[in-house]
């Protein structure tokens, strides 16, 4: 190895560090906002053209499930499965009046802006998407993302003026407060590696089966009670556990999201410890 | 080669790798054909040239792939540390030595990540991570590597053996 490999190598390594450190600070948010100003048309233009290649390919590999997957249908599967979703929510909720009037106090009309989905996280550690709609159009960290079709797709993590970072709740770190519609069982719906969604910390005494649809529960204050999740798409139960293992198929087609709705309305809230 | 040259082509590639590699799903994981490319660069064309490819592709992919550019640098760096292995001619044959090293450099690179990852938070489970998307990313890329191995020979002899070794 010359010297001038070892001081190439050196540079990048402090590089590295240095624009870690950068980041943390939040000093390259700036830098981030430019570069997918500038790139994010010439990204969306490569995205379209690659994407009927990408599908082809994706149907191809994933001999499992999709060969027969039609997107567009998806899209109308997952609007009217919302649909049924919500009129069922509203039939139990009505059940509980109280209830129903506490969520209409708290969230009187919802308000969505629309945008377009400008980048994604290219490692496959993450599951982030860019937005373009930022602090600029009235976005905020903590305000939660639905699919056209009204699915949740995430939580906005990180704003600039014209952009906003979006945690998908398929990212390994997304945690969402859910309950089962129809048993009301609650846990814990996360994110996985692999992109799908299990819900934890169900007790094994709740009823669940296949198909059953998980909503947000809005325990905790970060999300808003109702929001489609997904349906139960298995269900392992062993004695020994404490817990039912709890699969859930996402709703929203979230690997394909080109537009997503940012409900504006809702303003997360942080709950504190009684006194 | 002129720097600036393989500095375009560097924000280039990290740009399609953004945009449109990520897009590919195989066996749950996108290759990384930006990785596969520096390699192959580098075995093609030697680890002087391939250094400041790093430098480019890594800052580039961290601010148009939604990650830390800082990070993106340090998960690509074993590329240089593997690029010891083409200097000390352990390998004969450059095709078993891109294979090798683009193995060894995703395995590397998947690994930060993830490890970037579970610093950040999170509830996290190192063993799924390496089962569900570092292993598989590894054979993946290697999957890939002939093919952009054989494009940049064609497009470009090797400095280090003066003629074709398969």
């Amino acid at each position: 190895m010359t010297a001038r490999t070892l001081a190439w190598t050196s540079f990048i390594a402090i590089a590295a560090f240095a624009l870690m450190a950068a980041a943390r600070l939040t000093l390259l948010d700036p830098v981030e906002n430019v570069t997918l100003n500038v790139t994010s048309p010439v990204q969306t233009t490569l995205s379209t053209v690659t994407r009927p290649v990408a599908d082809w390919v994706n149907n191809i590999t994933d001999a499992g499930a999709l060969s027969d997957e039609n997107r567009a249908l998806r899209e109308e599967n997952e609007r009217l499965t919302n649909e049924l979703a919500r009129a069922r929510e509203q039939e139990i909720q009505q059940q509980t009046t109280d209830d129903l009037n506490l969520v209409r106090q708290q969230f009187p009309a919802d308000v969505f802006l629309d945008a377009d989905v400008v980048a994604r996280d290219s490692s496959n550690a993450r599951n982030v998407i860019a937005i373009g709609a930022g602090s600029g159009d009235g976005v905020r960290e903590g305000m939660i993302v639905v699919s056209e079709g009204r699915s949740l797709v995430g939580v906005v993590t990180k704003t600039s003026s014209d952009h906003a970072w979006v945690t998908l709740i398929t990212d390994p770190k997304s945690a969402v407060s859910a309950i089962v519609q129809e048993s009301r069982a609650d846990g814990v719906v996360s994110g996985n590696y692999d992109g799908s969604l299990v819900m934890e910390f169900v007790g094994q005494g709740a009823a669940l089966k296949e198909g059953d649809f998980v909503v947000t529960s809005g325990i905790g204050g970060r999300y808003p009670a109702g929001v489609v999740i997904g349906r139960v798409s298995s269900v392992q139960t062993a004695e020994q556990d404490l817990f039912q293992k709890v699969e859930v198929d996402h709703l929203a087609s979230l690997s394909k999201l080109e537009k997503v709705l940012v409900l504006t309305s809702f303003v997360p809230r942080t709950l504190e410890s009684p006194q | 080669m002129r720097y600036w040259t393989g500095a375009l082509i560097a924000f280039l590639l990290a740009i399609v790798q953004a945009s449109s590699v990520e897009q590919f799903k195989i066996m749950g994981v996108s290759p990384n054909l930006m990785l596969v490319f520096l390699v192959a660069w580098l075995v093609v064309r030697g680890l002087d040239d391939v250094l400041p490819m790093i430098l480019v592709s890594g800052i580039t992919l961290g601010l148009v792939g939604l990650q830390s550019p800082g990070v993106v640098l340090l998960a690509l760096l074993p590329i240089a540390g593997f690029g010891v292995i083409r200097e000390l001619h352990i390998i004969h044959s450059d095709l078993v030595l891109v294979l090798f090293i683009v193995f060894g450099s995703t395995i590397a690179y998947e690994m930060v990540m993830l490890l970037s990852t579970m610093a950040s938070g999170g509830t996290l489970d190192i063993m799924t991570g390496i089962e569900s998307f570092v292993i598989p990313a590894a054979i993946v890329n290697v999957a890939l590597a002939p093919f952009v191995y054989f494009f940049m020979r064609f497009a470009k002899p090797a400095k280090r053996m003066g003629q074709l070794s398969f």
